[in-house]
């Protein structure tokens, strides 16, 4: 919805505007995919996802990184948010926003205010745990992520909300920005570009809502967590006063080597308005959970059965799926049978893709128990500024709760 | 926060609508085409910068609300303005919603209708419902919305009976009483703290059902326009503490009048009760006050019964003023009068007259010879002087600071002697982009501002352009300077308002606003200065310090200006007026008088504006309307005056001074150049002594006594204030 | 009947009240002319009659002293006697001194009227204080 005030986070990037889908590029018919996944090993972007090689700057340079980024930013900043375009990336921290759009709102002339990228990396969605692998494991790839995206709407520095619970993660955040500085990489001329640009690192204080934007953005000027009110939206005021950007860690990861590559490269992958890859965490009744780069578009079934090992006690024993974190209605088996991992084909089913977080239920699940629990988070979570939130969750949750303690067959 | 504050404006300019278009309309410029949307299937043409809300109300719909506030920026919190929009799958907050060309709006369908029962019925979820011990009850908007919108019947029930919400009430100073569990977290109160007062005092702690409004550590509400929120406040959370449990609102009679307590003029309402003020609100206003009151006109109320004049006193053998009765006071003021001749006899008008008491008595010394007529306050009589009614009034009036563009305070402190027009430069300096610069100490101001300097020399530079700041002035297009009354009262007053005058002149010439824009605004702090300088009163006492009089009225006269020492031995003191203080303390006879509440009569602002106060209440006692027992004295003197009622008095009013009826009208002055050619003949050197404003603390504001002693000097309530002052 | 025990009677009055004279003055005093026993007189110098020949409540009387002329009232005899009169006892106190304790108080007439009378004053706040001047050097 425009205008309200407090959107459930896990729309993070754009709860403000209606997607217009009509600028993503169609592809041609004659050569519509029929079958996504599995991703081939030469198309994976997070090559060290699992931590198997060294994170810092040598080892990122030696898979990839940094390679030609002072081309890419020469380039200027059309070309960039052209291929960006090209690729039909679409927000990856919910509500799939076309990122190539959102940047172009920063194109605006300049009123003298600096312009700013905030890059959000609150991951606080229950489930969800795919942030803290890029941070964690490719720090490099965000850093370069924030230059690319930076030059290309002019901003001048880029600041990365880092949850406060992600304590290691911010640790390689900022050994990784050291690194970056000390090898001319970011700051004055950055790349030899010419251009400068700054990255910092701020750590939140672990609260869910500073992943909305506005409130994001009013935790990193130092007050209290709440969203604004929108309009105006981030672009126009946003952190400091200035025209903001508010993009999400794999968003942004992910954007240096679309330009590398080239926007159609990420756009054959997955389906039309959907394309590219994604990072899939797998969590709860599953033989092996894990995070884990596909497809997107990929069937929920494969997914989970290729990856995660599949459901405890077989498919059969599957009660339930939620498909994209916490705040995405739950799908029963039925559904998730022959479901499209993608934003169009949850949205058709009713639930959303949100973060790509699944969390799968077998049958020995409780669901009511499990519902309540996510309540309980919900309650404590609330951030209080509108009504029907402040009083209302804490009703659902004592409902739940009576529920749950069969409190409601006395 | 102020300066983010100040940032939305300049992003009005690069299109994003409507979000704060409420609060600067007057700054707009260019209305764009009306575009047609439709209530409840009407057609209504509305500004596209317009929310759903405004829309309705065009409309004629009135949507129920909280946290929406004219005046205040759009906070979206109490959703209590749920609207069903057609194409909108959920229902949309319509006071934050910016209107869209044929949008479809519902605002009594049964979707509408349920979603506000759904809002309310949270509401009162964690309400107390103590209305009976509330003083809110009765004008309380919770209340009203729910017998309006709310189901009629509870789905509360308690089974666990876990209770509702309970917050600690916080202690924020004398005035505002806080019972915070009422509280339905609008936040009208922190908006209007944050952006009219600007003070950032208040704020919210904790988050979700914890979330709790207040000032995080236990400190005062430190700002002298505190008192607003209490009316802002739609549930019983902020009620006035003076007025806690005293009076219900359908008991009282409500009375439309106007303030008296600085020279605004705000108006206001007097609620009374069995013949007394229970409390004082504000009465809307967009040119004066619009619809905010400073803490002392709210509050100022308790000090009418106090100190009160209520019977004639005369002094005894002993010396001692006692009780008597009209006629010997009268007898004891003719026994000294009648062998005198008019250069014996003088009168000084105090701070709180009104102008049928002044002409009154004007009459009354004339006919008895006599010219010595004065106020307490000095204002320059070289060479125009009081003769040209544009040197002493704000002649770009108090709204056209919202079209200013750069401000020069000279030796002002609006802040304390003008709260709400403070306010009404804050807002201009948020939405308009005034640039404030200040010459004078230094104030503590809400605004940001530039500090020029405190030598009254600065004035000169800028005419001569020595200074750098003349430029800035000379490339302005509505450029305001404003000196504070206070600057007359120097040794060098003449040659500030000569340097001033002048600098408004060149400023004028350079910046070429044209003839119509007035740039030299006087600020005064007293209510009755300018009636009594449009009737004819010769300002300050020097004439009666170089002419001791043998007898000497007092109206309402408390300053000291003149006491015993400045008089020979046998003068003879006369003191007119409703309060106790130091006029009647070394008065021979006093004569009780009537207070603001307690007459219909008439004051002019600062601008020149001409309002009336009305009657509240009846005067205590004895007590009379003044010009009355001037009436009455000049019966017993053998001059008597040839008016016998109120359109008497007011049509020798209009004789002397036809704008003194002309009422709610600012009667225009001119003749600025003439007054500033007059003015150079002025020999008067500028000192060095730095302009200091009377009032630079907080503290001052409560404590005042420039001319407001009658009042606010008896308020019980100034010595819990004192307490904020030493905050 | 006879008439002549009136007529004794009639002059018994006129005599016990001081002659013709001494009887219009009392008439006009009292409106009413008695014969009767004086039983007593108490400190205040009122007198106190009985004479059984008239039914019971006017049997006994008080002919009030002479220093308070025409301003005489109920209130002014003293309890001991107040009992007496009203036919409480038969005992005057001539007969049956009253028991004298130290706190008993002397007796005072109804004030009422006069400059002492008794004057409730509110205990509620005033609507408005009025200003007292300072006290003069």
């Amino acid at each position: 919805m425009a205008n309200v005030v407090k959107v459930s986070p896990f729309l993070r990037t754009v709860s403000g505007r209606i997607i217009q889908t009509s600028v993503v590029p169609v592809r041609n018919a004659s050569t519509e995919k029929k079958v996504f996944g599995p991703l081939k090993d030469e198309d994976r972007i997070f090559t060290n996802l699992y931590g198997r090689h060294d994170w810092r700057l040598k080892g990122a340079m030696k898979r990839g990184d940094w390679y030609k980024t002072k081309e890419i930013i020469l380039k200027g900043h059309e070309w960039i948010q052209g291929e960006i375009k090209k690729s039909g990336l679409r927000g990856r921290g919910g509500a799939g926003f076309p990122t190539g759009m959102k940047w172009s709102f920063m194109n605006k002339p300049s009123d003298g205010r600096p312009k700013y990228l905030v890059v959000n990396a609150d991951e606080g969605e229950p489930g969800t745990c795919k942030d803290r692998e890029i941070m964690r494991h490719d720090p490099h790839k965000l850093i370069e992520g924030c230059l690319v995206a930076g030059s290309a709407m002019g901003a001048c520095a880029a600041y990365i909300y880092i949850r406060g619970e992600f304590y290691n993660e911010a640790s390689s955040m900022q050994i990784a920005i050291k690194e970056a500085y000390e090898a001319g990489l970011i700051g004055k001329n950055a790349c030899g570009s010419g251009y400068d640009f700054d990255v910092y690192l701020h750590r939140g204080a672990g609260a869910y809502i500073c992943g909305e934007e506005t409130s994001l953005i009013e935790s990193l000027e130092g007050k209290a967590g709440k969203p604004r009110l929108k309009p105006p939206f981030p672009a126009d005021v946003g952190v400091f006063g200035c025209p903001t950007t508010v993009n999400n860690v794999e968003t942004i990861a992910v954007s240096p080597t679309i330009c590398r590559r080239g926007g159609d490269w990420f756009g054959s992958l997955g389906r039309t308005r959907n394309q590219g890859q994604k990072l899939f965490n797998i969590s709860g009744h599953v033989n092996n959970p894990c995070t884990v780069e596909e497809e997107m578009s990929i069937s929920m079934k494969e997914l989970i059965e290729r990856h995660a090992g599949g459901v405890i006690g077989g498919w059969d024993n599957l009660l339930a799926v939620i498909p994209g974190g916490s705040s995405t209605p739950v799908l029963p088996k039925s559904v998730c049978d022959d479901v499209m991992m993608d934003f169009d084909g949850l949205v058709e089913k009713q639930s959303a893709l949100g973060t790509a977080a699944l969390i799968v239920m077998d049958k020995s699940a409780d669901i009511v128990n499990c519902i309540a629990r996510l309540m309980e988070f919900y309650k404590h979570e609330s951030c209080g500024q509108c009504t029907p939130c402040r009083e209302g969750v804490g009703w659902m949750n004592s409902i739940l709760q009576r529920f749950d303690n069969m409190s409601v067959l006395c | 926060m102020a300066t983010l504050l100040r940032l939305w404006p300049l992003k009005r300019g690069l299109g994003c609508p409507g979000f704060i278009g409420t609060l600067a309309s007057r700054a707009q410029s260019t209305a764009p085409e009306k575009i047609e949307i439709f209530v409840n299937d009407k057609p209504v043409k509305v500004d596209p910068r317009s929310t759903v809300l405004q829309a309705c109300a065009e409309g004629g719909v009135q949507i129920p609300r909280f946290c929406f506030h004219e005046r205040l920026s759009i906070a979206g919190n109490c959703r209590m303005c749920l609207v069903q929009v057609e194409g909108s799958p959920k229902p949309v907050a319509s006071c934050a919603m910016p209107v869209m060309k044929g949008m479809k709006i519902k605002t009594d369908s049964p979707d509408t209708r349920k979603a506000r029962e759904g809002v309310m019925e949270f509401l009162l979820v964690n309400h107390p419902l103590d209305c009976p011990i509330c003083d809110q009850g009765g004008e309380c908007d919770l209340q009203d919305q729910s017998m309006n919108y709310g189901s009629d019947r509870s789905r509360f029930t308690d089974m666990e009976f876990a209770g509702k919400r309970a917050v600690e009430d916080k202690n924020i100073g004398p005035l505002v009483k806080t019972i915070m569990t009422r509280c339905i977290h609008c936040t009208r109160c922190i908006r209007f703290a944050s952006e009219v007062a600007g003070v950032e005092d208040l704020g919210t702690t904790g988050r979700g059902n914890d979330m709790v409004v207040g000032t995080y550590v236990e400190k005062l509400f430190k700002s002298e326009l505190s008192g607003n929120v209490i009316d802002l406040c739609p549930v019983g959370a902020l009620t006035s503490k003076p007025y806690a449990f005293t009076a219900r609102p359908w008991e009282t009679r409500k009375i439309e009048s106007v303030d008296v307590m600085d020279a605004l003029g705000s108006n206001i309402v007097v609620s009374t009760r069995g013949g007394e003020v229970m409390r004082v609100l504000p009465r809307i206003h967009e040119d004066i006050n619009e619809e905010w009151i400073s803490d002392k006109t709210r509050f100022a109320y308790d000090g009418l019964k106090r100190q009160r004049l209520v019977t004639p006193m005369a002094k005894n053998a002993q010396g001692q003023l006692v009780s008597t009765e009209w006629e010997e006071a009268f007898f004891r003021i003719v026994e000294k009068t009648v062998s005198l001749s008019g250069d014996q006899i003088a009168a000084i008008a105090g701070g709180h007259c009104d102008a049928e008491a002044l002409v009154a008595l004007k009459d009354i010394l004339n006919k008895l010879g006599s010219e010595a007529l004065c106020t307490e306050e000095v204002f320059p009589m070289d060479a125009a002087g009081t003769d040209l009614r544009s040197n002493y009034l704000m002649n770009g009036r108090i709204v056209g600071v919202e079209e200013a563009d750069k401000l020069l305070l000279i030796g002002t402190n609006p802040r304390y002697e003008a709260p709400v027009f403070n306010a009404k430069i804050r807002k201009s300096w948020i939405h308009n982009d005034l640039d404030v610069a200040v010459i004078g100490q230094q104030p503590d101001l809400t605004y940001e501002c530039e500090h020029l300097g405190e030598s009254p020399k600065l004035i000169q530079d800028l005419v001569d352009g020595k200074h750098p700041y003349s430029k800035v002035l000379a490339g302005a297009k509505k450029p305001m300077i404003i000196v504070g009354s206070a600057m007359f009262q120097r040794a060098d007053g003449a040659a500030v308002h000569r340097a001033v005058s002048s600098l408004a002149q060149t400023v004028r010439a350079k910046s070429g606003c044209g003839e119509d824009w007035r740039v030299l605004n006087v600020l005064h702090r007293v209510a009755s200065q300018v009636a009594a300088l449009d009737l004819g009163y010769k300002a300050g006492v020097e004439v009666i310090r170089n002419n001791p009089p043998k007898v000497l009225f007092l109206l309402g006269a408390d300053d000291n200006t003149i006491t015993r020492d400045d008089l020979p031995k046998d003068s003879f003191i006369v003191y007119i007026g409703s309060h106790g203080d130091n006029g009647a303390s070394m008065a021979d006879v006093v004569l009780p008088g009537a207070a603001y509440t307690e007459k219909n009569s008439t004051y002019v602002n600062t601008e020149g504006r001409a309002q009336q106060t009305r009657l509240a209440v009846t005067p205590p006692g004895m007590a009379r309307e003044d010009w009355k027992i001037i009436r009455a004295l000049s019966e017993i003197l053998g001059v008597t005056l040839p008016y016998d009622d109120l359109n008497e008095v007011r049509e020798r009013l209009e004789e002397v001074s036809p704008n003194l009826t002309r009422y709610g009208d600012v009667e225009e002055a001119n003749y600025f150049k003439q007054s500033e050619e007059l003015a150079k003949g002025i020999k008067q050197q500028l000192s060095d002594q730095p302009l200091t404003p009377p009032q630079l603390a907080l503290k001052d504001f409560y404590m005042t006594d420039a001319d407001i002693t009658s009042i606010t000097d008896n308020v019980a309530l100034r010595e819990s204030c004192h307490g904020v002052g030493q905050q | 009947m006879s008439v002549l025990p009136k007529f004794r009677t009639f002059f018994k009055i006129i005599k016990e009240n001081g002659g013709v004279v001494g009887s219009f003055l009392k008439l006009y005093r009292t409106e009413e002319l008695k014969d009767g026993t004086l039983v007593g007189q108490d400190k205040y110098g009122h007198k106190y009659y009985e004479n059984k020949r008239y039914f019971i409540a006017r049997s006994r009387w008080v002919d009030y002293a002479d220093d308070v002329g025409m301003d005489y009232d109920g209130s002014q005899v003293p309890p001991e006697w107040h009992r007496w009169l009203h036919y409480m006892t038969d005992d005057p106190p001539t007969k049956v001194p009253p028991v004298t304790r130290k706190y008993i108080l002397d007796h005072i007439e109804n004030r009422t009227g006069t400059h002492e009378q008794y004057v409730p004053y509110s205990t509620t706040k005033p609507k408005v204080h009025a200003w007292q001047s300072p006290r003069a050097n």
